[in-house]
């Protein structure tokens, strides 16, 4: 039987985003980051929802909406799995998703005193753990 | 077999003048932790006491697991539970004598859950009852009022002035033990926190009405909040439509209104705001927009009839 990941998640008391969607994004971050490659086993929504001391309907709610966006998917019987990159947005959304990505990015490195060419680098580096072929 | 445990129809309560319950018609799924909440005087006591069969109403009628509340049984009333902050408990006994008690009186009594629960919480079987925290007697009671296996598990402000570890056990104990034998919890709660984390619904009670009846989620997403700019003078909130609350600081005027998902930013721009911009908000800021407005409005009714 495939092991269980240890889910690094915190739900944060009085955050503005609601706990599935806090859920959502802190998933969504560790796939990003590399903490969760293709195929790991994500916890039951009961083994989650206890982690968290949360109802597991809000679980269910937040597992939903990732196997929605493509990257979770269930495989019946066997748990809930990181699923392989596949692309669900049309060509549009997929620009308008990058370039808010960008913005955010910016908005962060606006007053760190790095070159460009220095952060482009670094940043080449982190897209290549992303596994793209 | 129950489809809803409380069922209200057109449910009025008026002590004198003042219409505790004004037509109240509520149905409570059978299952599930539904949140009840409302101001100080929203009509919940009234409410429990009604349905309880406590207390007669002025008109309307209701049911608690299928009986009317007015012709509850003894039996009946021993299939519901109540857990209140005071954690009213026999002092002179101690918590195996409880539950040795507990065990005779109710025929469901679970001594697995009862096990499961108290696990959490540091009390000994020979700890007298007198002699607990806080939170080991909240614990306690909590345990006792699960094992039980009550149908209707009504908690009223439970975790009140536990610290961080017992109002976790306390969580932790009501989310994955009770729920495990299908009992359907009312969980009044000011703490939004607790709420947002537990509760399968949130309904909301005020003046004797129900206002929302919602995952909390889809409350949240009821309430909006925007930040923009009136040049000059800022409307009155009565001004402003669908506004539950206005403020203006630093020259920027807030705005929390209510089901106004589609359409707002053109309708403040209508009416002379610039630069609007909506930005999230969490539940507890929400239920306080939500429940002040109509404070501020009783208070301003009662100053009109003095």
């Amino acid at each position: 039987m495939t092991k269980i990941v240890a889910l690094a998640l915190q739900i944060v008391p009085g955050d503005a985003r609601p706990i599935f969607r806090q859920i959502v994004d802190g998933i969504r971050e560790d796939i990003a980051n590399g903490k969760l490659p293709v195929g790991s086993k994500l916890p039951s929504v009961r083994g989650l929802a206890m982690q968290l001391t949360v109802n597991a309907n809000t679980i269910a709610k937040a597992y939903n909406e990732l196997v929605c966006q493509g990257l979770l998917e269930s495989h019946k019987g066997l748990g809930m799995f990181i699923a392989k990159p596949t692309q669900l947005l049309s060509d549009e959304a997929q620009e308008n998703c990058l370039k808010a990505a960008i913005a955010s990015f910016n908005n962060a490195v606006m007053y760190l005193d790095y070159s460009a060419e220095e952060m482009t680098e670094q940043l080449l580096n982190e897209l290549k753990k992303l596994n793209r072929d | 077999m129950t489809e809803y445990t409380v069922k209200t129809h057109g449910l009025t309560k008026q002590f004198g003048t003042k219409i505790a319950l004004n037509a109240l018609d509520l149905q409570i799924e059978k299952g599930g932790i539904h949140a009840l909440i409302g101001s100080n005087g929203a009509g919940k006591s009234t409410l429990f006491r009604i349905l309880l069969g406590f207390e007669t109403p002025t008109s309307g009628s209701s049911t608690l697991l299928d009986i009317d509340s007015q012709a509850l049984t003894p039996e009946m009333r021993g299939k519901i539970g109540y857990v209140n902050e005071e954690h009213t408990l026999p002092n002179w006994m101690n918590a195996a004598s409880l539950t040795k008690m507990q065990k005779k009186l109710y025929p469901l009594w679970n001594q697995n859950v009862y096990d499961n629960v108290i696990e959490n919480f540091d009390v000994a079987p020979d700890q007298k009852i007198a002699g607990l925290s806080r939170g080991e007697r909240a614990g306690l009671n909590l345990a006792t009022a699960l094992a039980q296996s009550p149908e209707l598990l009504i908690l009223d402000e439970p975790t009140l002035g536990l610290d961080v570890v017992a109002k976790q056990a306390f969580l932790e104990a009501l989310l994955f033990i009770g729920t495990e034998n299908e009992s359907t919890i009312i969980y009044c709660s000011h703490q939004m926190e607790e709420i947002e984390r537990v509760a399968d619904s949130l309904i909301i009670l005020e003046r004797g009405e129900v206002k929302n009846q919602s995952t909390p989620d889809d409350f949240c997403e009821r309430i909006q909040y925007w930040i923009a700019n009136f040049y000059g003078k800022a409307p009155d909130i009565n001004d402003i439509k669908a506004a539950l609350s206005v403020k203006n600081i630093e020259g920027q005027t807030h705005i929390i209104c209510l089901d106004q998902q589609i359409g707002y930013r053109e309708y403040l721009a209508s009416i002379g705001a610039s630069d609007a911009v909506e930005v999230p908000i969490n539940l507890d800021n929400a239920v306080n927009a939500f429940l002040a407005k109509n404070h501020k409005r009783s208070q301003s009714k009662l100053i009109v009839g003095a």
